[in-house]
């Protein structure tokens, strides 16, 4: 039968042509898996906290019990898999949302530190069963790490339990998965800077820019983002130094989809903040190249015409034909990106207003990229740790606090892109800020170099939270290291 | 149209498929017939929920089969596992081109599309056939449907010269990295390099409060006025950017923009513009005159009766009602010259919501522009001098006294009514002395209304018309109603002294004992009822017991004080 299909990941673009995408249908269940993986959470922690004849416990267990169910029946299989910083439903990888990223980290977590990757549901898992598993679950750290995953079986199949059908880690599924990704990262990531160029230009040239391209290129982002993230946040680390115009924009635009995400933004949402953020230095298109491209500082005039783009690009934005409605939360971001929280900053205002979210994510997302990319008059940019702290302890930068603590949770203390040595002095690029929320000290990373310095490519993935039997990190971050004194280019390790 | 699906040819090898491809073209054949339907009626006719209840049985044949379909699409064909199953060459009619000119070259159907989310397709389907080329295609479309059941392949027709990212290898390197070991042994070699240290782990997670902000915070974006918020922005620009250039660009964007606003029924929106423009004006003073101008003059060529009318034109054709409130703050920043256009409208308007949404705006309007409605009154246009004199009246302007006694005149006789109506809700000494004049009006209407009035009021000035009127001939030649209306005014104004007159009229003979006419006597009882003296009463009570019908009910309703 074709339900077989979507053992592939269903969300992940096929690759029949560069331009060739799939899309949809598996909102269902994605919505159903997340009540799934909130209600397993809420049982486990019911059982931790109440005796098994608490009312609580067993109104848990009967949810947990329907709502498996129900996705049996719709789906025909229920399989949930832990792989990485991932949570898989029958194939579907699961989002991360502000309201269930506590829920989905336990489990991981608990799936993780018991050796078990694959956990398939067979009919029948009832009350008795589910508690079973759950309790049995996170007994397994009481022993070795390789000899959790047959402890745990061993529990099962001593107490009866037939309902679960257990496996380890799958890493070549992962693999596969990343590998998808990424490559539809890649062409999401160019089709976005090809379509920022020809807007940029066309306004520059007094034309009418083809905003179709503007929304498919957004709505592709916004996709990559709420599929898989890391894949296109790692695309950041390109910041082309001849072509900083338009991949910052785009970087921008990520980095903004990818935050507004985090802070629990629905698809329609994330959809007006990448169109606003994709398009906020649109004015610049109005801005002489000769000023834009200076490589010395500018002189009042100068920083008088660059610091009129947010309001030219209110003006450029009007000049958007060709379109049933203007692009308005797109025209205010591009007049507030630069101002801060307190209105001061620029461009002046008169009138009485309130600074959009939007502008406030936008902000963020905009000096993080600008300060850590290589510019014509920024040769030696801030390393990204440097600018988080910056843009978390400087109160006079006048960004929101609550904006900056959800950036700083969605990069981590080491942004992707971020070179690291770790404690076996191995060099080490980070990959993707871990999804255990007590981690955000360490992250997933690539190792690239041995100890001795010899280049390994593309290098393997290590999750820095990983532990021995004694509880002993495995490796542990001490110190950034500057790409530039290893000669290494860190978005060799994305593209 | 939709045909049947053609043969597939012998020479062509295709795997046998799982069920008989009939079942597939007739879904599709019953869902181009529910997309007509969708089309053209609206979801309560029987018509159109039959054609959706069809559609939901034509899927079930296929799902007893298999629990998803996957139809591939060509720019005139569905195909199902290799075979069409629908072709339709007509491009302007045809399903698959439709899906296929904006990219998309497979559906995939699952089980239950049929019940949950087959009518988002048809309201998708339905305003892409509608929409002009700005508005959003297809696949925006079903991007933001975000359906759960139907899932689609695309190309993206508007990538072209994209240059891919290509899988990048590192430099080849004949000896391997420095030692990071000895490296980070050296003193730091850069500024920016932040301590570990320096960052705590444990302060990155959003509490509830911080979480309540931002919802918030959401909240407000999405329920402000956006378009109101980038109107403040434009005047702020323009406000603080005192180059020519600029200001001429936002001189007409503002104007465009007001246009597009008031298409989209934005009224708040442009009364704010138009309020704020005043201020602007009055504030910057280094304003050139032309922009000046332009900034002040925008109420007014709002007001003018081209642009008015037009607004009002589209509301009448619109399928909504505009929101009560916006209209009273958009009316309120127009002009009083637009209470002539307004008024002219508002005898045209057909749709009912939206006359009665632009009277009450029009109404507050004109009660802050008395001046205006009463120079309106003098209009040459009937309309508009109807529709003043009715504003008139009901806002009791005495300034309107003179030139509704000046309608009096007029040659249209329901302008002289009108104006006699508005004279009596003004009811002041000088709209009643005015009143006096049209007791003696070529138009019956017009004298009985004012007749009744002036009776009603008291107004004995009019006593000597009225007095020549009941006691001359060319009253007897009139209708029972106006001849009613003359003897009550009689008996109001003349009192006592009438009783006499009327007496004779009711009780009197003439010679040989001839009565006066009935109706006129009926008359005089009603008017004696009015008078209500003892001497009154007493004639009525003669004529109680008259044998003529009408002259008896007269006067039983003139005892019983009944008059009229």
């Amino acid at each position: 039968m074709s339900r077989v299909m979507r053992r592939t990941p269903s969300h992940v673009p096929t690759a029949e042509s560069s331009a060739d995408y799939e899309r949809g249908g598996d909102s269902y269940i994605r919505r159903r898996g997340r009540d799934f993986i909130i209600a397993l959470y809420s049982a486990s922690r019911a059982l931790k906290l109440y005796p098994l004849e608490n009312a609580a416990v067993q109104n848990a267990l009967h949810e947990l019990t329907g709502l498996a169910g129900d996705l049996l029946k719709h789906e025909r299989e229920l399989e949930l898999r832990v792989s990485g910083e991932f949570i898989f439903i029958n194939a579907t990888r699961l989002r991360l949302d502000l309201d269930n990223y506590a829920s989905f980290s336990r489990i991981l977590m608990m799936f993780r530190d018991a050796g078990v990757g694959v956990c398939r549901v067979e009919e029948g898992a009832g009350p008795r069963e589910w508690t079973s598993l759950l309790t049995i679950l996170p007994s397994a750290t009481t022993v070795d790490v390789p000899a959790r995953f047959a402890h745990v079986t061993g529990r099962l199949e001593a107490a009866g339990i037939r309902s679960f059908a257990l496996s380890g880690p799958t890493d070549s599924d992962d693999d596969d998965f990343r590998e998808k990704a990424k490559e539809a990262a890649k062409r999401t990531y160019a089709q976005s800077v090809t379509v920022t160029k020809e807007v940029i230009n066309s306004v520059r040239m007094g034309r009418s820019p083809n905003i179709k391209k503007i929304k498919r290129a957004v709505q592709s982002i916004v996709d990559q983002i709420l599929n898989e993230e890391t894949s296109l946040l790692g695309l950041t680390t390109l910041r082309d130094y001849d072509e900083y115009t338009f991949t910052h924009s785009v970087n921008v635009c990520i980095f903004s989809v990818a935050l507004g995400r985090k802070i629990g933004l629905t698809k329609l949402q994330l959809y007006d903040l990448g169109v606003a953020a994709l398009l906020h230095d649109i004015g610049k298109s109005r801005v002489p190249l000769e000023i834009l491209n200076k490589p010395d500082g500018l002189n009042d005039e100068e920083w008088r015409m660059m610091s009129a783009h947010p309001w030219l690009g209110v003006l450029a934005l009007f000049q958007m034909r060709g379109q049933a409605e203007l692009p308005y939360r797109a025209m205010v971001v591009a007049h507030e990106h630069h101002m801060k929280t307190d209105l001061t900053g620029y461009p002046k205002h008169l009138r009485e207003r309130q600074m959009s979210i939007y502008s406030k994510i936008v902000a963020v997302a905009d000096g993080f990229d600008a300060a850590t990319s290589r510019r014509v008059y920024q040769t030696e940019p801030l390393t990204p740790v440097a600018v988080l702290a910056e843009m978390r302890n400087n109160p006079r930068r006048g960004m929101d606090p609550v904006i900056v603590k959800a950036f700083v949770s969605l990069v981590g203390h080491y942004p992707v892109g971020t070179l690291v040595v770790l404690d076996t002095f191995e060099l080490a690029v980070v990959h993707a800020v871990n999804p255990v929320p007590e981690a955000i000290s360490r992250p997933i990373v690539r190792v690239i170099s041995d100890e001795r310095g010899n280049l390994l490519h593309p290098g393997t993935l290590v999750d820095l939270h990983q532990q021995d039997a004694t509880g002993r990190f495995l490796r542990t971050i001490i110190k950034l290291a500057d790409p530039d004194r290893y000669g290494i280019r860190v978005s060799d390790y994305f593209a | 149209m939709s045909t049947q699906s053609q043969p597939v040819p012998a020479s062509r090898e295709l795997a046998e498929p799982p069920f008989p491809p009939a079942l597939v073209e007739e879904m599709l054949k019953v869902l181009v017939k529910g997309i007509r339907a969708h089309q053209l009626y609206l979801p309560n006719n029987p018509v159109y929920q039959r054609a959706l209840e069809n559609l939901k049985r034509a899927f079930l044949p296929v799902w007893s089969h298999v629990d998803e379909i996957s139809l591939s699409i060509t720019e005139s064909d569905f195909r199902w596992e290799g075979r069409p199953v629908m072709h339709e060459a007509n491009k302007s009619e045809s399903l698959p081109w439709i899906f296929f000119k904006d990219g998309i070259r497979e559906l995939r159907l699952m089980k239950g599309f049929e019940e949950q989310e087959v009518v988002g397709l048809l309201d998708i389907l339905k305003r892409v056939k509608k929409a002009s080329p700005e508005e959003d295609d297809l696949l925006t479309l079903i991007w933001e449907k975000d359906f759960t059941l139907l899932r689609y392949r695309f190309i993206d027709l508007t990538l072209e010269n994209n240059n891919p990212i290509e899988p990048s290898v590192p430099a080849e390197r004949p000896e391997p990295l420095p030692p990071p070991q000895e490296m980070e042994a050296e003193p730091e070699a850069r500024p920016g390099i932040v301590r570990l240290e320096d960052l705590d782990s444990t302060v990155h997670f959003l509490d509830e409060q911080e979480i309540d902000y931002l919802r918030t915070e959401v909240h407000k974006e999405y329920s402000s006025d956006v378009r109101r918020n980038v109107l403040a922005i434009l005047l702020d620009i323009f406000e603080l950017q005192t180059g020519k250039p600029v200001r001429d660009e936002i001189s007409e964007i503002l104007e465009n923009f007001l246009m597009h606003l008031l298409s989209a029924g934005h009224f708040a929106t442009v009364a704010y513009v138009l309020r704020e423009s005043q201020e602007l004006s009055a504030r910057a003073r280094e304003l050139d005159a032309a922009h000046r101008t332009k900034l002040v003059g925008l109420p007014d060529r709002l007001s003018a009766a081209g642009p008015l009318s037009n607004l009002l034109q589209a509301m009448d054709e619109s399928a909504s009602v505009p929101n009560q409130t916006e209209l009273n703050q958009l009316f309120e920043q127009l002009r009083p010259s637009s209470l002539g256009t307004l008024f002219t409208w508002l005898g045209r308007l057909q749709h009912a919501e939206v006359k009665a949404a632009i009277e009450i705006a029009a109404a507050r309007l004109a009660a802050a522009n008395t001046a205006e409605l009463v120079k309106l009154i003098g209009s040459s246009d009937v309309e508009i001098a109807m529709e003043s004199a009715r504003r008139a009246g009901g806002l009791k302007s005495a300034a309107a006294v003179a030139p509704l006694g000046k309608l009096l005149t007029h040659e249209a006789a329901k302008l002289r009514l009108i104006a006699v109506t508005a004279l009596s809700e003004i009811n002041s000494a000088g709209a009643l002395q005015q009143l006096e004049r049209a007791v003696d009006d070529d138009d019956r209407d017009v004298r009985v209304a004012a007749v009744r009035i002036l009776g009603a009021r008291g107004q004995r000035g009019a006593l000597p018309k009225v007095e020549a009127a009941v006691k001359g001939r060319s009253l007897r030649d009139a209708d029972l109603t106006e001849k009613m209306a003359f003897f009550e005014a009689y008996g109001s104004l003349a009192a006592a002294a009438g009783v006499a007159f009327l007496d004779g009229l009711l009780n009197g003979k003439g010679f040989l004992g001839k009565r006066e006419d009935s109706e006129l006597r009926a008359c005089a009882a009603m008017a004696l009822g009015k008078i209500g003296t003892r001497d009154a009463a007493d004639s009525l009570q003669r004529a109680q017991g008259d044998k003529d019908v009408l002259v008896r009910n007269a006067v039983n309703r003139a005892v019983r004080g009944g008059a009229a």
